[in-house]
Order: structure tokens, then sequence, then C-alpha cells
């Protein structure tokens, strides 16, 4: 492995001398080169992270509309009809739109917020910085990975104007309702549909080619010294998520391109013997729960997808700002291989009442309660870490906090979920929505926010503003559990209910919803303090304390962090390091150690120091 | 003029939290502590612990609010088992619950660096570790074998009744369809075909099988107190789940798959009812009705795989009567398909409850939309 590694680093060293060299009499980079199809990966990282800001308003705009639908049934807002129009005629939202505003929800935050959002953002700015590499293996894949993403984008988007409106049956988007090209059973299920699943394509290509080049970057271009153990975490976390990328997304593209052939050319891989309006459709011996099965094999790892990400940001800020390594390292990196592996036998637990096999379900449940054994490790080992540290609650740390506990109210409820006899009743009610709210929604978004406002620095050479940030996280602690615990006691009212008026027993809990969509609100609002401070900082934040060296370039180490990205200069340049890539001798968590608050990972080791393993 | 006023108290708004920001920042800078973290680790501590002694406090404070509102004690045998699991699950999580986040919190609060100025250089510690890998482990092995052994029970197909009550209940937009067999405890044969499904006999039954003629529909599920049920299932259009919250029963209807659920009865509806009359919330006054709640208590069945534009509609009451006679009482009273099956679908539609006929019309033909639904409904 190691003599592997030198090589690598030797040969790509050499290359990167050229680079800079050439680069004094070579042409500048035009605006469109820089800015715009640029091949550098912090621009890139960039790049994702704005179209994920841009993403994550229209979600949670969309989350505030049918949260008042929700919350006021029987209100009108007229205000509504001025931008929605046909859609909410007289000021109330129609059903139908109801509906696609869930599906749209759903699908942008999963996949386009905290996959390409979050993945796509710190994978691309982290992996060069911190392992010790100019930029990507392929800085030109990873410039098409975003232009897919980009691309998905504009087709998600102008879904949004058709005439029949965009998909609708839901963001897992299960046939028939979605595999009948037919708008009298669902509006969504015409022209949207279609639109929806060439997004997911161009989204799922974009998450291939991304995916691939952080694996093949991690492998290979990790500086002199870097051996696999001395990565931080956060770089074990984008592999490992990069890995469940590649092998579960293509599951998810045979599946809708099967649903593509249902639809359009009239297969019959998902549909049998469907009765609409009284006549036999000519559809024979294809099985919905097919496509469940294909879904769910990329829905599931999906979860790991997002969360994973978020778990080594927080790893690495927590140890930062407590000033004390992550604690059991090892076990940390194992827990995101387990969870990695199990990831992939889990997925029937969401099929526990499809009709699926009741053996079947066994070994499901079996899986599913195991894989709460490397999320518990972690849980105790971050706990761990703030344990006797010297806790500087900065606002990526407080994020940091904001994580984990989520990470435990959502997660615990998981427990429930996943025993099958338990899950009968609560399966698609609002204890789901609760759970995965909690444990992947709000929990990856503080995990965003944590590396956002950690790597504010790196990116600009700022902070972002602290009492913004403050106010920021208390709304979003304090809202996200006002929105989502109170429906933990909504168990048993069914998931994406226009109103609970047809029926007595779910009709109790009208003051609870407003109170639910109030407090959605306020937490929205507060999200456009983070932009607005977002944007504000970057040119009037508080600017980094920075030291000039000989070779022009400024370096600082705002959070006195360890890791490399930090030992490369403040300002943006061309392949990161202005001379060579420095080389590792240590681990990533030296703080507090041999009376130094922290030891860079390209300090060679002291006479008689002795490695850490 | 109202949508400026507006845009212009927003941007004021950000504008003000922006200033207020700026202004702090620039204080921190003059007063030379810009990145000294001590004060704000100090009062952040003291908020975070704050938060987390708040966060239990209404965590109490829910439970005892919305408890009682939640949907009442299990009226099915097997669910008062899987009722039981969960509150087995519960108590281990509240323990990991409580002791986590105070955890989580207290040391944050306690360990900041206002208080606590050189970190504790503490990397790994082998032992703890497994300690807290095993005992989550061996929990968790507890709680698979207990819900597997309730999971075999409820789908355990060799212990069941072998006279059970069978109900066919089948599922469209937005609708379910009831089939009860009649008297003779047989249903009409069902015939697959384009011969047979025509818009006035959906499911295809077989008028040439005699066991055809006294099936019936029913505008409501009737079961029988410890009566075994076995509910079998189906869907026309699209996937459905038929789903009776208060047996703790749910089962997808999926087109072209038969599924099936077995479950007992425990409780008749009146029983449920003078079981709730005990509680203090179900005597309180519902104002839609003027009655005390657990008058106009029933059993409901609902949709709980999302279905189309009206999923919310699929509502069908069900009742459990209290013995075998008071069923025959009222099977006798119901029209078998076969003496009226031109108006089937239409009796269909008037039996259902008009909320789903209702739902129904406004979104599937006229799209006279723009008119609520639920407004309708109320009418």
């Amino acid at each position: 492995m190691s003599a592997h590694t030198t090589t690598t680093a030797d040969v790509h060293g050499h290359v990167d001398t050229d680079h800079i060299h050439g680069h004094e009499h070579h042409h500048e980079p035009t605006w469109l080169e820089t800015y715009v199809f640029s091949t550098d990966h912090k621009t890139i990282a960039k790049q994702f992270l704005i179209t994920g800001m841009f993403w994550g308003i229209v979600g949670g705009l969309l989350s505030v509309l049918f949260r008042l639908q929700l919350g006021w049934p029987n209100d009108t807002f007229p205000f509504l009809e001025s931008f929605l129009g046909k859609w909410a005629e007289g000021g109330k939202i129609s059903n139908e739109f109801y509906l696609a505003m869930v599906t749209m929800h759903g699908t942008i935050l999963v996949f386009f917020v905290l996959t390409g959002g979050l993945s796509g953002t710190f994978a691309n700015l982290l992996i060069p910085y911190q392992i010790g590499a100019r930029d990507m293996a392929s800085g030109f894949i990873n410039m098409l990975s975003y232009w897919f993403f980009f691309a998905a984008s504009v087709v998600l988007f102008i879904s949004f104007f058709l005439q029949t409106g965009p998909a609708s049956g839901g963001w897992t988007a299960y046939p028939p309702l979605n595999g009948l090209r037919d708008i009298s059973i669902n509006k969504g299920s015409g022209l949207g549909f279609d639109m929806w699943a060439l997004a997911m394509t161009f989204f799922i290509v974009s998450s291939l080619l991304g995916g691939l080049n952080y694996v093949a970057t991690i492998l290979n271009l990790r500086t002199k010294g870097m051996s696999m153990m001395k990565l931080p975490l956060t770089i074990w976390a984008f592999m490992f998520t990069a890995i469940l990328g590649i092998l579960s997304f293509p599951a998810l593209l045979a599946g809708v391109a099967l649903l593509e052939f249902d639809r359009l050319l009239g297969t019959s891989f998902y549909l049998n013997m469907i009765v609409v309006n009284g006549h036999l459709l000519d559809y024979r011996g294809g099985s919905p729960i097919l496509y469940q099965h294909l879904f769910w094999f990329l829905g599931h790892p999906e979860v790991y997808i997002i969360i994973l990400p978020a778990m080594g940001i927080v790893s690495e800020v927590l140890s930062v700002h407590s000033r004390k390594p992550i604690f059991g390292y090892r076990a940390m990196v194992v827990s995101i291989m387990a969870i990695v592996v199990i990831s992939f036998l889990v997925w029937a637990h969401h099929m526990f009442v499809t009709g699926l096999n009741p053996n079947l379900a066994a070994v499901f449940v079996l899986f599913t309660l195991l894989i709460a054994v490397p999320s518990a490790i972690k849980v105790f080992n971050w706990i761990g870490t703030i344990w006797k540290g010297s806790v500087r609650l900065s606002v990526p740390m407080m994020f940091a906090i904001g994580f984990v506990s989520m990470f435990i109210s959502g997660g615990l409820t998981g427990l429930m979920l996943g025993n099958s006899p338990i899950d009968i009743q609560l399966h698609d009610t609002y204890f789901v929505v609760a759970h995965f709210h909690i444990v992947m929604g709000v929990a990856a978004f503080f995990g965003m926010f944590a590396g956002v406002y950690h790597w504010f620095p790196r990116f600009y050479g700022r902070f972002m503003n602290d009492t913004l940030g403050y106010i920021h996280f208390y709304v979003t602690l304090i809202g996200g559990y006002a929105i989502f615990f109170p429906m933990h006691f909504m168990t048993g009212l069914p998931r994406r209910y226009y109103t609970f008026a047809n029926f007595e027993t779910f009709n109790n809990f009208n003051f609870l919803t407003q109170f639910i969509s109030i407090a959605a609100i306020v937490v929205f609002i507060a999200q456009l303090i983070f932009v607005v401070n977002f944007f504000y900082s970057i040119f009037n934040g508080r600017k980094v304390d920075v030291e000039r060296t000989e070779d022009g370039h400024t370096y600082g180490n705002p959070w006195e962090g360890t890791t490399l990205e930090w030992t490369a200069p403040i300002e943006r340049i061309h392949g990161n390091w202005a001379g060579e890539i420095p080389a590792v001798h240590r681990w990533p968590y030296d703080y507090s150690v041999n009376d130094k608050p922290y030891i860079s990972q390209n300090t060679p080791l002291a006479p008689g120091e002795v490695e850490h393993t | 003029m109202l949508a400026f006023v507006t845009f212009a108290l927003i941007v004021l708004f950000f504008t003000v939290l922006v200033l207020i920001g700026k202004t702090n920042e620039l204080s921190e800078d003059i007063a030379g502590k810009g990145m000294n973290y001590d004060a704000k680790s100090k009062w952040n501590g003291y908020l975070l612990l704050g938060f987390v002694i708040a966060f239990f406090i209404s965590i109490v404070y829910q439970v005892k609010l919305l408890a009682p509102i939640m949907i009442p004690k299990s009226a099915s045998y097997h669910g008062e088992k899987t009722d039981n699991l969960f509150y087995v699950t519960l108590f281990f999580m509240t323990i990991v619950f409580i002791l986590t986040q105070f955890a989580l919190f207290y040391f944050a609060y306690r360990y900041n660096q206002s208080k606590n100025k050189k970190a504790y250089f503490y990397s790994h510690n082998n032992k703890l570790e497994v300690i807290w890998t095993v005992i989550p482990a061996i929990v968790l092995a507890v709680l698979v074998v207990m819900g597997m052994r309730v999971w075999f029970q409820i789908f355990d197909v060799e212990s069941r009744d072998k006279n059970p009550l069978v109900v066919e209940v089948t599922a469209k937009q937005f609708q379910w369809m009831a089939r009860y067999p009649g008297a003779d405890g047989k249903f009409g044969h069902r015939v697959l075909d384009t011969a047979h499904i025509t818009p006035t006999n959906e499911l295809g039954i077989d008028w040439t099988d005699p066991n055809s003629h006294d099936d019936f529909w029913s505008d409501k599920l009737v079961f029988i107190k410890d009566k075994p049920v076995l509910v079998k299932l189906g869907a026309l259009d699209v996937i459905h789940s038929f789903y009776l919250p208060h047996f703790r029963v749910k089962m997808d209807c999926v087109p072209g798959i038969p599924t099936q659920f077995y479950f007992t009865p425990k409780y008749t509806t009146e029983e449920m009812r003078e079981y709730l009359k005990s509680l203090p919330w179900w005597n309180t006054i519902n104002p839609e009705t003027g009655e005390p709640r657990w008058k106009t208590f029933k059993y409901e069945l609902a949709c709980t795989e999302i279905c189309g534009r009206s999923h919310y509609g699929m509502q069908k009451e069900v009742v459990v009567v209290k013995d075998q006679a008071e069923y025959d009482e009222w099977m006798k009273k119901q029209t078998p398909i076969y003496v009226a099956p031109k108006s089937e679908s239409a009796s269909v539609d008037t039996a259902a409850a008009p909320a789903t006929a209702v739902s129904d019309s406004t979104g599937k033909e006229a799209p006279k939309s723009g008119k609520p639904v639920a407004a309708l409904i109320k009418k």
C-alpha cells in the first residue's frame, strides 16, 4: 500500500511542477473557464453548493406551501392564486398540486440538495485539499458531473411549468400510479413524470461521474506519506459514499428506464391486469413490486449517501473544535464500512406490508436492526470526543452538536420502524415522516451547515457572521424539533393526506398541524438568514488572519486544524499549493498533544516521537 | 401595494439582522477579541444546557397533551402484541435517548473552552468501545427475537382458523369495494378477461357460477367479535393500502397480485365506545357534532399508499358486531349483486361515504377545481 502511494504521489508531483512552471507563460484562463466551465475542484464545489442552495430554497418553499394547506385546510390564501395561478384557484391549493408539491419536495431535498448539494460540495472541496492533491483525478469528468447535475436541475425546474404540472405520484414514483401515462389517473403522470425521469437520469449520470472521480482520486492521488489510515474521517466518508452511489444508483437507473418502457413503449415490466374505468388494459405479467425492489435497492443506500458525508464533516468539526482527537478513529472507519455493507441488505424494510413473503421480512429486520450497532458506535464516539475537550462553541461546532442530537432522536425511532410487526401500524404514517425528516433531513442539513460555516474561510478567506449564525442555529434546532417531534404522536395518521377532515379517527390534531405549520414557516425564514449571511459574508465577512510568506501567498488556519487544506494558500490558486505538495507524517487528529494546541499533518515527527496508530 | 409593503418589510427585516450581526462583529474586533471564543462558548454552553433541559420538559408536556388524543388501544388480538413490542422498544429507546442527549449537551456545556482550557488527549479506549458495541448488539438481538416471534404469529398460516369470516376488498381510485360471500360463505368465481370485466362488472364476476348469486356489496366492513377475519385484498388501477388503524392492520392492495391479512377483532364498536367513555379526553365535546367524542367513535378503513388526487378521501366505516346472530341479521338485509347487477357500480357509489363520492367527482370528471373539497364535504 505505502509503496504504491509513494509512486503515485511522486508521479503526480512531477506532473504538477511542470504544470506550475508552464502556468506563467500559458494563456490566462478566460472568465468562462474560470467561473462557468471550470475544471477546478474549488469552483465546482461552489457551483454544487450554490445550486444546492437554490434547490434548498425551492424545496423548502414547497414545504411551506403545503404546510399552509395542512395547517389551515379550511381557509383560503388569496395571495397563493397570484403566483400559483390555476393550481390555487381562489387561494386554495388544489389536491392535485398538493401531491405534486409533496413529490417535488421529496425529490428535490433528497437528491438535489442533500445528495448533489451536500456530497457534491464537500467531496469536491475537501478531497483534493485533504489528501494533498492538485485537483481531482479528472477535472474534465468532474466538470461534466456538475453540468449533468445542472441539466437535471433545468429539466426538473421546467417541469413545474407544464400544463399538467410536475410529477405528483410521490418521490418514490411507484407504478402503476406513475407507470400509466394517463393524466386522468394522475395529472403528474403525464409529461411531468417523463421529465422527472429524464432529470433523474441526468442526476444519476452526474452522481456516477462524480463518484468514480472521487474514488479514483482518493485511491490514487494521495500525497506522499498519506496512507489510508492517515486520512481524515471526512475523506473516508466521501469515499464510501461514492462507492455506495456507484453500486446503487445504476439499479435506480434501470428501474426508471423500465418504467419509461412501460409508459412509452407499452411493455409490462411493472404492470399486470390493470382495470381503468371498467376496462381491462393489455398489460400482462409484470409486477409493481419489482419496481419497489429496484427503487429501494438505491433508495435505502441513498439515505446513507446523504448521511455519511454529514457524519464525516461532523466528525472532523467536533474534533477540531473540541481540540481533541476524534475518539476511536479506527472504530469510526470500521463503522462507516459496516454501514455501507449492511445498507445494501436492508432495502425491503420499506416493503414489509407490500405482501412480501414474511420469511423474507425476517432477514431484513435482522439487518435493519443490526445497522444500528455501527450507528450507535459513532454516536458514542462523538460524545466521547467532546468529553474533556476544550470545546470552542463556534457556529460550526454548534451545528455539529445539533447533528448528533438529531441523529440520536431520529435514529432511535428507526428501531421501531425496522421491526416489521411494529411497522405494520407505523408504515406510511406521520411517525415515518418524523423519523426520516429528523434522522436524514434535519440531521443532514445540520451536517451541511457545520461544513459550510467551518470551511467558509477555505472557500472565501472570510468568516460567516457569528451572530447570524447563532440565530440560524437556535431557530433551526428548536424549530426542527418543534416541527418533527410532535409528529411522533400523530402515529397512525397517514402521510400525503391533503386533509384529515374525512376521517373521525385522524381529525383530532388540527391545533397541532397548525403549530407545526407555523414552526415550519419560522424555520424556513431562518434558512433565508443563512442564505443572506452566506452571500453577505462572501464580500463583507470578517477576514481570516493571514500571514504573507516569501512565496507571495497568504496562509491562515482560522480554526487551528491539522489537516492539509489549511496548509494551502488561503487565496484561490489553481493547483492548490504554490510550491510542492506537503508530505504527510502523522495522523490528522494531533490536538492538544506534546504541549502544543495542534500539530499539522505535514509536520515531521519530533525526535523520539512515536507515530500514533 | 400590499405586495410592495410586504416585500419592503422583508428586505428591512434582513437588513436589520445583517446590521446587528455586522455591528457585533465590529465591536468584537475593536475590543480585540475577534477570534476569541471564550465569551461565546460560555453563554452558548449555558444555552445548550438550557436547551436540553427545556427539550426534556417539553417532551413530558407533549406526552401529557398529545398521548390522550392518539389512536386508542388495539381493537385486535395481534395488535396488542405489536403495541406491546412498541412499548418495550420505547422503554430501551427512552433510556438511550435521555443518557446520550444529556451527555452530549452537558459535555458541551461542562467542557466548553471558558470552563476547560486544556483538552485531554484521549484517542481511544478499546475496552470501552467493545462495551458500547456489545451492549447495543445484545439489546437489538433481544428486540429482533421478540419482533420475529410476534411477526410469525401474525403470519403463521398453519395455526389459523380453518373457517374464518372472509371478506374481499378491492380498491380503486378512490373507493373501497367490499364484497361479502353471502349466506353460502362462498364467493362467486371471477374471470379476469375482457369479456367479463366491464364497466358494470369491474371484478369480472362470473354470473354463471351459482355461488355468485348471494354475494353482496357492503357500504361498510362488518366483522364479528372474536371471529377471525381473512381480508382478501386486490386493486384495479393503482396500488392502494388497506389500513385499519384501530386494528393495527395494514396491507397493500396491488393490481395483479392478490394479498391478504388475517386477524381477529377483540372489541365490538360498542365495547370500544364504553372503554373510551372512561377516558377524560373522549368525554370532551366535539365542536362539530356537539356530542362527547366517545359517542361518535367509529372504526375506519383508510388508504395509506399514495394513489392519486383523492387519496385522502378513501374512507369506509368498519363495524364490529357482538356475535354471529347480529351478523346474520345484518346480512339478511343486504341485496345480492346478482339481483341488480346493472346498478352494481352505482350502488357502490351511493353506498360509499358521501365524502368519497364527492372527492371522486371533483377530481375525476368535472375539473371544477378551486372549490375546496373539505368545504364540500362539510355540507
